[in-house]
């Protein structure tokens, strides 16, 4: 089941909380920075995905804030989450090192 | 971060962002609406008077994943709740197949009875062989619809229908074992292996519901919900 390979808003999602805690808007804004402005979560996705993490006890809520009347609710990485993402970071690595061996040569790069 | 509360113009987007998030479950919406309308207005654009048609669209997306259970489900219990699904279509293949091949059976048990040359033993056997077709044929239809139960109510995260699933799992076990027994698979050899791929597709289930990553699924609905 873990094995399988992790869609990109999840580990974008887990990648924007390695680092610390965030709230879902500092997520979106971590994610479009990380991907280079590639990648915009819509909230309706952040909140779906951030459910399914809860479930699956990747993530946790650190804390909770009221700012000009609004909620906010601070996120976590868990200690299984964390582990996932750096499964699935080494997998990443491992593909792409693997792709680039193998185009170098062809494109006479060493 | 956009000033979401004084103008009018954000109160009409507020009251739209609303009505989408009115689509979410219940438990869900007591959760998240606050938040989820905290981060819709911070990511609106200026001067933005109601919900674009793409938010509206994710917005909808969610509903429908969060209503159709998709989201807080562990992906371990949505692939049970697929083969249990599965196993529903087996057994309707199983059905077919003892329909079908029911007459090859009567007679490859009835040729096998040949070399004993005791019709009266025959008689007895085929007597038997045919009540346990018939049976076979009454019960499929149970056996469906306790498939298909068994999928909506560990869908739903119901513990007793675990406990439901397993026993049943069990029992099924102990059919297959005394159709082994019994040397069933010699006069029904599509039937046996029809059934077989029932069994297997039921251990698969039982085996991911009873994975670590299903406990908290099934703590988390307990049986009074």
């Amino acid at each position: 089941m873990n094995t399988r390979p992790m869609q990109e808003a999840t580990f974008l999602i887990l990648t924007a909380l390695a680092e610390g805690t965030q709230h879902g808007y500092g997520i979106i804004n971590e994610v479009a920075e990380i991907s280079g402005e590639r990648v915009q979560l819509r909230a309706g996705t952040l909140y779906t995905a951030l459910d399914r993490l809860r479930a699956d006890r990747l993530i946790e809520v650190d804390r909770e804030e009221i700012v000009d009347n609004r909620l906010r609710r601070y996120y976590r990485l868990t200690p299984e989450g964390g582990r996932r993402l750096a499964a699935e970071a080494a997998r990443m690595q491992a593909n792409a090192t693997a792709a680039l061996k193998r185009l170098n040569p062809a494109l006479g790069v060493t | 971060m956009t000033d979401t509360t004084s103008t009018p113009a954000m109160s009409d987007l507020e009251r739209g962002y609303r009505r989408l998030i009115a689509c979410y479950p219940r438990s869900f919406r007591k959760d998240n609406e606050e938040e989820i309308l905290t981060v819709l207005l911070a990511t609106a654009g200026e001067g933005q008077r109601r919900p674009s048609l793409a938010e509206s669209a994710d917005l909808l997306r969610g509903a429908i994943r969060m209503r159709m259970g998709l989201s807080r489900t562990p992906r371990t219990v949505l692939h049970a709740v697929r083969l249990m699904y599965l196993g529903a279509v087996s057994a309707v293949a199983v059905l077919i197949i003892v329909i079908l091949t029911a007459g090859h059976i009567r007679a490859a048990v009835q040729t096998a009875m040949a070399a004993y040359h005791n019709p009266a033993a025959t008689a007895q056997v085929m007597h038997g062989v045919n009540i346990a077709l018939a049976m076979d044929q009454v019960l499929a239809p149970v056996v469906i619809i306790l498939w298909l139960f068994m999928a909506w109510t560990n869908g739903k995260g119901y513990d007793w229908a675990r406990v439901a699933a397993i026993s049943l799992f069990g029992f099924s076990s102990v059919g297959m074992l005394a159709d082994v027994v019994q040397n069933t698979a010699t006069y029904a050899p599509a039937a046996m292996i029809g059934a077989g791929v029932e069994w297997v597709i039921g251990l698969a289930a039982v085996v991911l519901i009873l994975r670590k990553q299903s406990w908290p699924y099934y703590v988390r609905h307990p049986a009074t919900r």
